[in-house]
């Protein structure tokens, strides 16, 4: 005991380069590295869903094999569903929420990286699948038993799909115990829980969806496996195995899993609306209140996807999913109350914003609809489901996902996107979007399951799909635009500066990017929105006591 | 809050509401123009439970349109009205709350919800609704990739082949209550004919049967739309709808 370390002793001087990216603990640079893996998988997973459909421009194509097409969608669905629209919200939460809260690091730094690793490896782990012989798994994303048993589906990708599940799912858990530690116990002084901004409040509360529904998953897919490699039973009918169960696990971690997906960007558009419009949130209680019954409904309405399947009571979860439209309707009055009265800017956030407002508006009536058993049994396993199902991911979801790209690219990097490029993306992925999955609505109406390779030589599908096709070409043809503005704007970008959009909330307090600890230094936090309250002295948030 | 002429506020508005001016006035444009109400992409039902179905369609689709256009209005109106024509500075209202109308908006969307449920329920109980004395009863019998039809009470038996453009038919008399008994013998599949405006999955270890009551002749395309493997998208089957007489005498041919 002759030498005593201080706190002020300087530590080994961190990594720099790659060394530093793979040994980093930084919530920043393990929120970016989930963005950009997230982004990477969205590309994969965008250029198999531009495969299918040229497979399906003209009836009877034989561009790809019936079985070559069912990896695709297979491989699609399940990239753009565990590996890119949730991934990419863990990561924009892992940037964004400890600086929302003025906390220096998230409550757990290496249980952090350990995530992002899982997830990468059990990312690259499910893709793999396309390199061995019978290539990937090809039962759909859902993996409905019995199809998905060895004896239906004997393939080494088949497998590899559900190490990945396991893998990706145990990330998805780390991150959210870490989500929900961070924002409960490292909190700034005077950030109670009712100053969070509306992002950080989603992203605790995704994170309690994710720990209730993700365990439920995982465990379903090492059911599987058992009965895949260890001879198990579970759902094999011929030894008395119950199929339909495998449904029902599943579908208790699908439909939160949508929520998951979606309610991280709800709070991107509340974070963006605001700033835009010169407002406080509209209505901040009742937002926060609405994002908890979506969740607590969001548990209860698993057997909405099995109507069809003649096992399930179907007026509670028809009667239960309807209700979820109220708090849902609660938030859009939300958004357009904070809009009300403002003094509206439309940069490329609040372009994005607005463009989920409307497509996402749609997704949810035909929720509405879908939630009405009858039309359901029309509807379900068509491909009015899967237009209204990209509505609400796509046009909802992916809208906002960059919306948030652009409203904080100039933290992530000091560097702001440029404008002009920007409404460039904007206007080709609004029309190729709605090109593509409008149409798909009519499609699945007059008899078009999904998941087929080809449909019925009529003129009507044919039309249909042609442009659906069209729209796809457009919307793949959209992503240039972005890919471009970042490459420039990493070349040559103008500096933003701290706070280039007169942000409301901390992390516009400190500086693009944000050192290592995040703060120097804390303006007070009395409201929701303590940068806003700094920089206009004069027209303050109500400073009621800290709740 | 700066002021403006009445009359440029005015115009606002017009842009604002289009949107419910374009529904209404296309929704009495159909009603008036004789055509009815349309069928918004649906089918036409050949079933009673289809026409339920399309009913229920028709009343909700009205009702989304509705609540679509009024939210996509109030949006427009935000945008248009409240956007800044270059006067950064203005600095807006900053009120953040307004619990009368927080209490509007959350209990008419629970009022209009009720009334769908409870249409929901109605239509849903009657479309599931097993008669007591089927017409004719058809058990189908669903495997990886063919249909199996059989008529137990006059013993015809119509089983798929794999030949291209040969789906397996089935004939049905008009104005009869059908019966099908809904069963699988290896993984997943739904008997689904688009024009009854209703499918049902056969699923190992599940007994399930569904009555439609057919109201029209004709020949309607029918599928398996739960994705079940390989030939998947070729699974069909064709159901002809024919006069009684009909159907007796092709019975009759049928028989083994």
């Amino acid at each position: 005991m002759t030498a005593v370390l201080t706190p002020d002793a300087p530590h080994a001087a961190p990594a720099t380069g790659l060394l530093g990216w793979l040994t980093t603990t930084d919530h920043k640079k393990i929120g970016i590295s989930y963005m950009v893996t997230a982004f990477g998988f969205f590309m994969i997973g965008g250029a198999l869903a531009e495969l299918i459909r040229a497979q399906l421009w003209s009836p009877g194509s034989t561009l790809v094999s019936a079985s070559t097409y069912n990896q695709l969608f297979t491989m699609h669905g399940s990239i753009m569903m565990y590996l890119f629209i949730v991934p990419f919200a863990v990561g924009l939460g892992n940037y964004i929420v400890p600086l929302h809260i003025g906390a220096k690091e998230m409550a757990f730094p290496r249980l952090n990286a350990l995530g992002y690793w899982l997830y990468l490896l059990g990312g690259l782990t499910m893709i793999s699948g396309f390199l061995t012989a019978d290539g990937a798994a090809d039962f759909g994303w859902t993996a409905y038993a019995p199809l998905s048993g060895s004896s239906r589906t004997p393939s080494v990708g088949a497998d590899l799909w559900l190490i990945a599940i396991v893998l990706t799912g145990l990330a998805g858990v780390l991150a959210s115990v870490n989500i929900v530690a961070t924002v409960l116990a490292m909190r700034a002084p005077g950030m109670s829980m009712f100053r969070m901004p509306i992002f950080t409040w989603n992203m605790l509360v995704t994170s309690i969806l994710v720990l209730i529904a993700f365990p439920v998953l995982t465990s379903a897919t090492f059911m599987l496996l058992a009965d895949r490699l260890l001879g198990g039973h579970i759902f094999d009918p011929a030894a008395g195995g119950v199929p339909i169960l495998w449904q029902h696990l599943f579908w208790f971690f699908g439909h939160p899993e949508v929520y998951i997906a979606a309610l991280p960007f709800f709070g991107v558009v509340t974070e963006v609306l605001p700033v835009f419009s010169k407002r406080p949130v509209f209505g901040y209680v009742g937002l926060v209140f609405a994002t908890m019954f979506i969740a607590a409904f969001a548990v209860g309405v698993w057997a909405h996807h099995m109507f069809a399947t003649g096992a399930v009571e179907v007026a509670f979860f028809s009667g239960l999913s309807f209700l979820i439209a109220v708090p849902t309707g609660v938030k859009f009055f939300n958004w357009i109350g904070t809009m009300w009265g403002g003094n509206l800017s439309f940069g490329a956030p609040m372009l994005f914003a607005l463009g989920f407002l409307v497509l996402f508006l749609l997704g949810g009536l035909t929720g509405v609809l879908l939630a009405s058993v009858s039309v359901d049994l029309q509807a379900t396993d068509t491909y009015f489901v899967v237009a209204h199902m990209h509505y609400v991911l796509f046009g909802g979801s992916a809208f906002a996902l960059f919306a948030a790209i652009y409203f904080w690219y100039p933290k992530f990097t000091g560097k702001r996107l440029h404008e002009g490029w920007a409404r460039v993306h904007f206007a080709l992925m609004f029309i190729g979007f709605n090109l593509t999955f409008a149409v798909q609505h009519e499609l699945g109406l007059q008899g078009m399951p999904r998941r087929v390779v080809t449909y019925p030589d009529n003129a009507l599908l044919t039309n249909l799909n042609r442009i659906s096709t069209v729209g796809a070409a457009l919307l793949g043809v959209s992503t240039l635009p972005f890919l471009w503005n970042v490459y420039r704007t990493w070349r040559r970008g103008e500096p933003a500066g701290d706070n280039p959009w007169d942000g409301h909330t901390l992390e516009w307090a400190t500086t693009s990017p944000p050192p290592p600890h995040n703060f120097d230094s804390l303006p007070p936090i009395r409201s929701n929105r303590p940068v806003w309250d700094l920089n206009h002295p004069d027209h303050q948030s109500p400073q009621g006591h800290a709740r | 809050m700066d002021r403006e002429p009445a009359l440029a506020r005015r115009r606002w508005w017009i842009i604002a509401i289009l949107p419910v001016v374009i529904a209404l006035g296309t929704l009495a444009g159909f009603a008036l123009g004789g055509g009815g109400i349309p069928s918004f992409g649906m089918p036409d039902p050949v079933t009673e439970q289809g026409r339920r179905t399309h009913t229920l369609w028709q009343v909700l689709f009205i009702a989304a349109i509705g609540v679509g256009a009024l939210v996509w209005a109030l949006i427009a109106w935000s945008v248009l009205r409240y956007r800044g024509r270059g006067d950064t500075e203005r600095m807006p209202s900053q009120k953040a709350y307004n619990i009368p109308m927080e209490i509007v908006y959350t209990v008419a969307p629970i009022i209009a919800i009720i009334a769908i449920f409870i249409g929901t329920v109605i239509v849903q109980n009657k479309n599931s609704a097993l008669s007591a004395a089927p017409d004719v009863r058809i058990e189908v019998t669903g495997y990886q990739w063919q249909w199996k039809f059989d008529y137990p009470a006059d013993g015809v038996t119509i089983i798929g082949t794999s030949e291209p453009g040969a789906d397996p038919e089935i004939v049905l008399p008009v104005d009869a209550t059908i019966r099908f008994d809904l069963k699988t013998t290896d993984v997943i599949h739904s008997f689904w004919v688009p024009r009854f405006l209703t499918k049902r999955d056969l699923i190992p270890g599940v007994h399930n049967e569904i009555d439609v009551h057919t109201t029209a002749t004709g020949t309607f395309d029918g599928r398996c739309a739960e994705f079940c493997g390989i030939n998947h998208a070729t699974m069909n089957f064709v159901v002809r709808v024919v006069p009684r007489a009909e159907y007796e005498q092709w019975i009759t041919e049928h028989q083994r």
